[in-house]
């Protein structure tokens, strides 16, 4: 009989048998559902949703206009501006005019205008200062303080834009208000390849490649589980040997096999996307990102076609060790060690970005199939397209060819009879 | 029933990796529609035997002949003329009955599948519990399954490993019925190895005494009796082995 045909017959009683066995998809797909977004959340959500308590004390209360300068400035329009802007943010705010507000435990940060601010500020010769408390170990509380510092970074050059114009009118200078205040400035931009400065949407995409990439080690574990249970299994549960009499060849047996269990991680891969796109559906909520600018649909088809290759090539190399072990718990062993491998080049790949590693560390990764599953991720999302597709052709390649030596390797006696 | 032959087996010799010498040198002939048991204690090389003929083991030395086909040289041909039925041989708990019987219909390919499915079920008498779940049936629905799956392509030669073994009075005679009734219906020949003399002397028309890798006497049943002077076969099996000089 030929190829297609044996294996179109094999795959249907694998398919059917996998379809009925519902724990083990209920496992491979709930996992990825429901880790990959709690990591998501547990990483910034939570930390972010932690509440902190704000104290506005405005012991000056006061509203003080300079004649000369023609210029107002008034406390409450720091205490206004400062309470509207944390209260945006998701900060609970208080207002009082006692210091005594400080005492109480559960403020995390206060922010004091102390007597006499109006006056100073809207003078010539005086400045005006404030004060910021922070508890000490409180992360959320460091964000809000430096909220804080920026709000009245602003009040106070829109203050300094006031008095330097009033200047320049009386004097009756010819002159700008930056250069006099900022005759110098110098300003780092964040760039992607082609230059442009890097948006917020840009970082929060990158996040997401990131975690396709750890992702990949969710995929990889239970197909290499499944091969194992499907070739070890069918020994110890004693199926196998009147399979292996058949017509058919161990390589199509274990071809259906593969292509199973290659089946059952892209169905794990798809649940990680759902999963991850649940999760940066609330991001972009949180983050007031459109969710279009975030989710590239090439990335996740890349991505699925990434998964499939490097599912392929890991039970491959595994494939040779899992035929040659005496029982499940012996060739879990031993594909472990393959899927550690894996893990840790996915796990890395979460915090390096390989593409930028220099070349002589670079090459000689490249003899390990996961380097290039990684690399097809990073180089889209960094804007390497074309490299990411070389990478994406060496993967498959390599993959395919594994998967031939391999099937060299497996024979019918081998198959049966367990080793001592 | 003095048909052609149709299995010549010469000089066969098994040692395993670890240089267990399990078959040592046998040699014996079966033909068309004929019965062939054999017996033997646990570890006399009958599994060994039997699946050197089924092909799944390659034999260090000897010759298998099957139907003018070299089975050694040509196992993908000899497949499709035999029926194996493995001593240890279990369902997939997950697959109904019917969806066994159609998996080894299109995997062997044949050219008529409704018909074998159907031939088939007929075979294993599972009636109505075809189509549950096979992880549900008992030890003697699971072995007559098995023997359908095996049987039911009308292969011309049925190796069956121990088909009795592990089920109780009622299941045997099934199963013991189903081989007789596959012999006389289609006139194709049946090797079987058993360790249960009552078995052999219900279904075999001729059978061999194996004991450490050797076969030390061949013949009918009735043979048997008479050459060793024995009133069963049991009697003259022990009697066989003492006069051989074994244990
Ligand atoms: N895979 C194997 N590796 C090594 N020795 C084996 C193996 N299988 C069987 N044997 C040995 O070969 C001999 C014959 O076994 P077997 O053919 O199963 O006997 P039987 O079927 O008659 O009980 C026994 O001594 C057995 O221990
Ligand atoms: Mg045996």
């Amino acid at each position: 009989m030929s190829f297609t045909s044996d294996l179109r017959v094999l795959l249907w009683k694998e398919l059917l048998d996998l379809y009925r066995d519902r724990r083990t998809l209920f496992t491979s797909i709930l996992l990825p559902l429901i880790s990959l977004p709690l990591i998501g959340f547990m990483g910034i959500a939570l930390v972010e949703q932690q509440p902190v308590l704000v104290a506005v004390v405005d012991l000056d209360d006061s509203t003080v206009r300079n004649e000369l300068l023609n210029i107002t400035v008034s406390s409450r329009w720091l205490v206004g501006n400062t309470t509207k802007i944390l209260e945006k943010l998701g900060y609970n705010v208080t207002i009082s005019h006692s210091i005594n507000v400080v005492k109480n435990p559960d403020i995390d940060v206060a922010l004091i205008i102390p007597r006499g601010f109006s006056r100073n500020a809207s003078s010539l010769n005086c400045t005006a200062r404030v004060k910021v408390l922070r508890r000490a170990g409180v992360q959320a509380a460091i964000r809000a303080e430096s909220t804080i510092y920026s709000i009245i970074n602003v009040f106070s050059r829109n203050i300094s834009d006031a008095k330097l114009n009033a200047v320049i009118q009386l004097l009756g200078l010819n002159a700008t208000i930056p250069a006099l205040r900022n005759p110098v400035t110098a300003r780092t931009e964040v760039v992607g390849i082609s230059g442009q400065p890097v948006s917020r949407a840009v970082v929060l995409r990158n996040a997401f490649a990131r975690i396709l990439v750890l992702a990949f080690s969710f995929v990889v574990t239970p197909a290499a589980s499944y091969v194992i249970d499907g070739i070890i299994g069918e020994r110890e549960r004693k199926t196998i040997e009147l399979l292996l009499a058949s017509p058919t060849t161990p390589q199509r047996i274990i071809y259906a096999k593969l292509v199973a269990a290659t089946l059952l991680g892209l169905i794990t891969a798809l649940a990680d996307i759902i999963g991850l796109v649940v999760y940066m559906v609330s991001v972009s909520i949180v983050s007031g990102v459109p969710f279009g600018v975030i989710i590239d649909p090439l990335l996740l088809v890349l991505h699925s076609l990434t998964a499939f290759f490097t599912i392929l090539s890991t039970i491959s190399i595994a494939l040779p060790f899992i035929t040659r072990t005496r029982g499940i718990r012996s060739a879990s062993n031993i594909v472990s060690l393959v899927t550690i491998v894996a893990l840790v080049f996915f796990f890395t790949g979460f915090f390096v970005d390989y593409i930028r590693l220099p070349n002589e560390i670079l090459v000689p990764l490249y003899l390990i199939p996961f380097t290039h599953s990684i690399l097809v991720i990073q180089g889209y999302v960094l804007g390497y397209i074309s490299r990411a597709l070389i990478h994406l052709a060496v993967l498959s390649i390599a993959s395919v060819a594994l998967l031939v030596i391999a099937s060299k390797t497996i024979d019918t006696e081998k198959l049966l009879i367990a080793p001592l | 029933m003095a048909g052609r032959l149709m299995l010549v087996v010469k000089d066969l010799h098994k040692i395993y990796d670890d240089g267990t010498h399990a078959v040592k040198g046998l040699s014996f002939s079966l033909k068309q529609g004929e019965i062939y048991g054999l017996i033997g204690p646990n570890g006399a090389g009958k599994s060994t035997t039997l699946r050197m003929i089924a092909t799944l083991l390659k034999p260090t030395k000897g010759m298998i002949n099957l139907n003018g086909i070299d089975v050694v040289k040509e196992p993908f041909k000899a497949r499709r003329m035999i029926g194996y039925l493995p001593e240890e041989a279990e369902v997939y708990t997950r697959l109904t009955g019917r969806e066994h019987l159609l998996f080894y219909a299109k995997l062997y390919g044949v050219e008529n599948i409704e018909n074998t499915v159907k031939y088939g079920a007929e075979i294993s008498g599972l009636g109505d519990k075809l189509d549950r779940k096979a992880g549900e049936y008992s030890k003697g629905m699971k072995r007559r399954l098995l023997l359908a799956l095996v049987l039911m392509r009308s292969p011309q030669l049925a190796i069956l490993d121990e088909p009795t073994s592990g089920l109780d009075v009622y299941a045997s005679v099934r199963v013991r019925r189903i081989i007789k009734e596959y012999v006389a219906r289609t006139e194709h020949s049946v090797i079987l190895s058993s360790h249960n003399m009552l078995e052999v002397e219900y279904l075999c028309d001729r059978v061999s005494f194996i004991i450490n890798g050797k076969i030390i006497t061949t013949g009918s049943p009735s043979e048997l009796k008479a050459r060793y002077n024995a009133l069963n076969l049991e009697e003259a099996f022990v009697k066989a082995v003492e006069e051989h000089g074994e244990t």
